[in-house]
């Protein structure tokens, strides 16, 4: 049995990049197989008036329909008559994957430096503020229409930056010079930006014309643009543009990791700390740098939430930050795979809302669909993480067939 | 094998005799033979070397012996029983136990929790662990050995030596009659090395056998009742330490004819480049662990420090090489005083380090070796414009390190931790060299390094030193140092006990040296080593 296990293991570690995508291929489905016997059995317990009668009970749900909403519904219903490819559903799908590949790429960069970042919701709500403030503060020094969204779009998503570039520092200043555990601090940090924004907002942000806490609207140019001709409308809050810049901005991550000495040097810290100093790295300053640059990118995601979803930012903040942290995990913290991450937790959240509209199927069960799909595609990642420290401590990999010693 | 029957004929005793049999021990890996068509027969009650290079395939071969490792071909006889060991544990209830290099005892446990662990006597119907019957057990081992360890003490408080040895209780302690101990001199002091031997000669005494992993001629000659030389995965001959001498021995092992003595002529030393004065580091509790110390190194120049490991040798080297601030003194560097410089400014400035612990320091071990390669000058202009770095000079770069150290298997692109501690230890020194530095400092720069390859490395910092490099060498190897340095240091509990000429010193002189005797002390009291566990075996933090 433990020798089986063993083998499982080794055989995930070394998985090739094809099995690796087949396995994750697999678990969905496995998942889906898992979640539709869960539907439907949940049927047999809820009452109903038409639903399919077997054995004498009454099952109400019907799983075929429920993962035919979640997945083709997230599209728009692509094979339904009538789709148009900019439907509100797929603006929903992709909006939600824009924000997440911002959020997961925060909590990402974090972790490849060997750091945990809780904070990034409260470097995206710090950000986003920021953003909305410059946003209205700069709109009145500004010409409107074209220029002024060619203006006031990079000032914003810069302010968003900063905002939360400035707020991951200061977790990243006091694990560096206070030792004090980055964890601890930015789940505090998490509530003290909810505190410190409600309270900016009263004081004054607050507009004056709604009864929600939020800010002003910022002036409609200073949003982001659509693509003209294919774009989606602006009542769908998604622009191919932001995507775009978010597809852009994952590279462009990628390749600092991989090719410039500064990714170098924040990868050498997160793997082994001690090779990174004998190497010549600053190891406090690269804290610093690295929860700088993880609070930046919290901090865009906030710019793109305020300035594409809302056009102003409110109190209410969804929870992007936390579901970056599922995101980057379940690419096992590899920039690119936030992409495909933040793709599948796009879909799942849009699917979602079409069940719910579509079915009678409660958000709750449709909440544990989305929850073993996520669990499924992520175990055996999850498994070879393990893997990957226990198949090399037990028992050493076919390379090591130069058949030297173990050690010294 | 050449000489197969050696064992058996010498004798005319009949197989049973043998407590161990491989018999055409095969083994592969993907791509590679570890192991080709290797016979070993070891008399009971010996001591039987298993000698070679790094990649020879000693370790693989006793991993198959050990259980950890199925063999492709070939039969395991042990006590004339053909045996299949499926895990390390059928092995043990064979009666064969091996004793790793790392030790595998649990630091905060008792010397007599870690030699019951996995096997621990119960009582109460198997609730609670008879520690008396372990003690008991323990004490009667101690004495049939002739063994010193107290059982109560915890092992971080051991010297190294000591906690060896309870590796070895812990063998005897589960019925091992075949112990194979696996490099077990690589850590141990020249003293500790003496009474290792004498355990060894105690057990052999008593019937077991043992088997010893080794690439040092040196002990294989002077503990070994037979020595099988393995090259390339082929054994390559089993001789006799009698019949036979270091040179016939090194050249049955690498193939070629090596010179055992590292050729040091005198160069006329340059100007100082590095000098550090007054040098103290402080440990955690306010201990000094580096106590004043003066040094000056010469271009052209290898000054050698030899001492029991954690005397204060490597809090010294990390305040030279900027990996630590001194609480006192200063450091200067060709003429600089770089005592508040940063790690990354002293290598810029042309510092190389091959330091102590590989594993931690010297790479990351699950990144390849192309970018092993470039770490220490991830910024340098050499490999980087711009704050991007050129990954195909990089590469180019790791490439010629492997080759020109004869880094096995020659893959740049296989992840640091596959590699074995000898190949790991040549790709270091390589990277460390060949960064064209002013001054290199060496800590133990052919740890683990076979002798072919330790040949080379001495050739290369030799290399160094005419071309008027200084080069500070630290290694608990007296040979190494001895032969090496131009002038040679004793470090003991933070200072210098001697600073003298390398070659007006005996080994044994050094011994005492470094065993904290003052020189004026050494002619007076005789030789004594002591056996007990009374040595915290780390004076440091780590």
């Amino acid at each position: 049995m433990r020798d089986d296990i063993e083998r499982l293991l080794d055989r995930l570690v070394h998985a090739s990049v094809v099995e690796r995508v087949v396995i994750s291929v697999a678990a969905l489905f496995a998942a889906i197989l898992v979640g539709g016997v869960l539907v439907f059995v949940s049927g047999g317990f809820a009452s109903c008036r038409a639903g399919l009668d077997l054995a004498g009970a009454t099952f109400c749900y019907n799983p075929m329909q429920v993962y035919y909403e979640l997945f083709l519904g997230s599209l728009g219903h692509p094979l339904g008559g009538d789709w148009t490819p900019m439907n509100y559903s797929l603006a929903t799908t992709l909006r939600q994957t824009t924000l997440l590949i911002f959020a997961g790429l925060s909590v990402a960069v974090a972790f490849r430096a060997g750091l945990f970042n809780i904070g990034t919701q409260g470097q995206l709500i710090v950000g986003g503020m920021l953003t909305a403030v410059t946003v209205l503060f700069a709109a009145s020094y500004v010409p409107g229409g074209f220029v002024g969204t060619a203006l006031l779009v990079p000032i914003g998503v810069l302010a968003g930056a900063v905002g939360g570039g400035f707020y991951g520092a200061i977790p990243g200043a006091l694990k560096a010079y206070a030792n004090a555990n980055e964890v601890i601090t930015t789940i505090m940090l998490n509530f003290i930006a909810i505190g410190v924004t409600s309270t900016l907002l009263s004081w004054r942000f607050q507009d004056p014309d709604s009864a929600n806490p939020q800010t002003r609207p910022v002036p409609e140019y200073a949003e982001i643009p659509n693509l003209p001709f294919v774009g989606f409308s602006g009542r769908m809050d998604f622009s191919l543009l932001a995507l775009g810049f978010a597809i852009a901005l994952m590279i462009a991550v990628a390749w600092l990791l991989a090719r410039t000495s500064f990714g170098y040097e924040l990868r050498t810290s997160g793997t082994q700390p001690e090779a990174a100093a004998y190497g010549g790295v600053d190891e406090k300053r690269m804290t610093v740098a690295s929860m700088t640059l993880s609070g930046a990118l919290g901090g865009v995601a906030g710019a793109f939430w305020v300035l594409m979803q809302h056009g102003y930012w409110l109190e209410n903040v969804p929870p992007l930050g936390f579901d970056g942290i599922a995101v980057s995990i379940l690419a096992g913290n590899n920039p690119l795979g936030v992409g495909f991450a933040a793709l599948l937790f796009g879909i799942l959240s849009s699917g979602a809302n079409s069940i719910n509209t579509a079915t009678d199927v409660p958000p709750e069960l449709v909440g544990i669909l989305s929850g073993l799909i996520i669990l499924f595609v992520a175990m055996p990642e999850f498994f070879r993480m393990i893997g990957r420290r226990y198949v090399d401590v037990g028992d050493p990999a076919p390379v090591r067939a130069d058949g030297g010693e173990a050690d010294d | 094998m050449s000489d197969p029957g050696t064992a058996t004929e010498r004798g005319g005793r009949p197989n049973a005799e043998l407590a161990v049999h491989l018999d055409g021990i095969t083994k592969r890996f993907p791509g590679v033979v570890a192991n080709d068509d290797v016979d070993l027969r070891v008399e009971r009650g010996s001591v039987h070397a298993l000698l070679g290079e790094n990649g020879a395939g000693k370790t693989t071969l006793m991993n198959v012996l050990y259980g950890l490792y199925e063999p492709t071909e070939g039969r395991v006889v042990v006590d004339g029983e053909e045996r299949s060991f499926d895990r390390p544990r059928d092995a043990i209830d064979a009666g064969v136990g091996m004793i790793h290099q790392h030790f595998m005892l649990v630091d905060t446990m008792t010397v007599a929790e870690n030699i019951a662990l996995g096997s621990e006597p119960r009582k109460w119907w198997g609730l609670a662990v008879d520690h008396d019957r372990i003690d008991r057990e323990i004490e009667d081992l101690c004495d049939r050995y002739g063994f010193s360890v107290d059982p109560s003490a915890t092992v971080d408080e051991l010297s190294v030596g000591a906690q060896q040895r309870v590796e070895i209780l812990k063998a005897l302690y589960r019925g091992a009659d075949v112990l194979i101990l696996d490099e077990p001199t690589a850590v141990l002091t020249p003293q500790e090395v003496e009474d290792l031997y004498g355990v060894l000669e105690e057990l052999t005494d008593q019937g077991k056998t043992i088997i010893f992993i080794t690439h040092k001629l040196g002990e294989a000659m002077h503990a070994a009742d037979a020595i099988t030389a393995l090259r390339d995965g082929k054994s390559v001959g089993t001789v006799e330490p009698d019949e036979t001498t270091r040179e016939e021995l090194a050249e049955l092992m690498v193939g070629r004819e090596v010179l055992l003595e590292a050729d040091s002529e005198p160069v006329d030393a340059g100007r100082p480049i590095l000098s550090a004065s007054g040098l103290t580091v402080e440990g955690n509790r306010g201990v000094e662990l580096v106590s004043d110390i003066d040094i000056e190194v010469h271009a052209g120049e290898i000054f050698g420090i030899a001492g029991v490991d954690g005397n204060g040798q490597s809090e010294l080297i990390d305040a030279i090489t900027g990996l630590r601030t001194p609480d006192e003194g200063t450091v200067h560097f060709d003429g600089e005083n770089v005592t508040s410089w940063s790690r990354r400014r002293r290598i810029d400035a042309g510092m190389a380090h091959v330091p102590e612990d590989r594993h931690e320091q010297g790479l990351v071990m699950p990144f390849d070796l192309v970018e092993n390669a470039v770490l220490g000058s991830q910024r340098s202009a050499r490999f980087a414009t711009n704050g991007r770095i050129d990954w195909d000079g990089v590469r180019d770069h790791a490439e010629d390190v492997i080759q020109t150290y004869d880094v096995r298997p020659p893959d740049a692109d296989a992840d640091a931790e596959s590699f074995s501690g000898g190949n790991q230890q040549k790709f270091i020194v390589g990277r460390e060299l060949e960064r064209d530095p002013e001054l290199v400092v060496a800590t133990h720069p052919t740890r683990g390094v076979d002798i072919g390859s330790t040949e080379f490395i001495h050739d290369r910092l030799l290399e160094l030193r005419r071309e008027g490099k200084a080069v500070l060498l630290v290694s608990s190897k007296l040979d190494e140092v001895q032969a090496l340095s131009d002038r040679l240091a004793v470090i003991y509990e933070g200072e210098f006990v001697d600073v003298t000429d390398p070659d007006a010193v005996t080994e044994e002189e050094l011994g005492l040296l470094m065993a904290g005797e003052r020189p004026d002390e050494t002619d007076a009291r005789g030789r004594e080593s002591t056996v007990d566990v009374d040595k915290p075996a780390d004076g440091g933090e780590r």
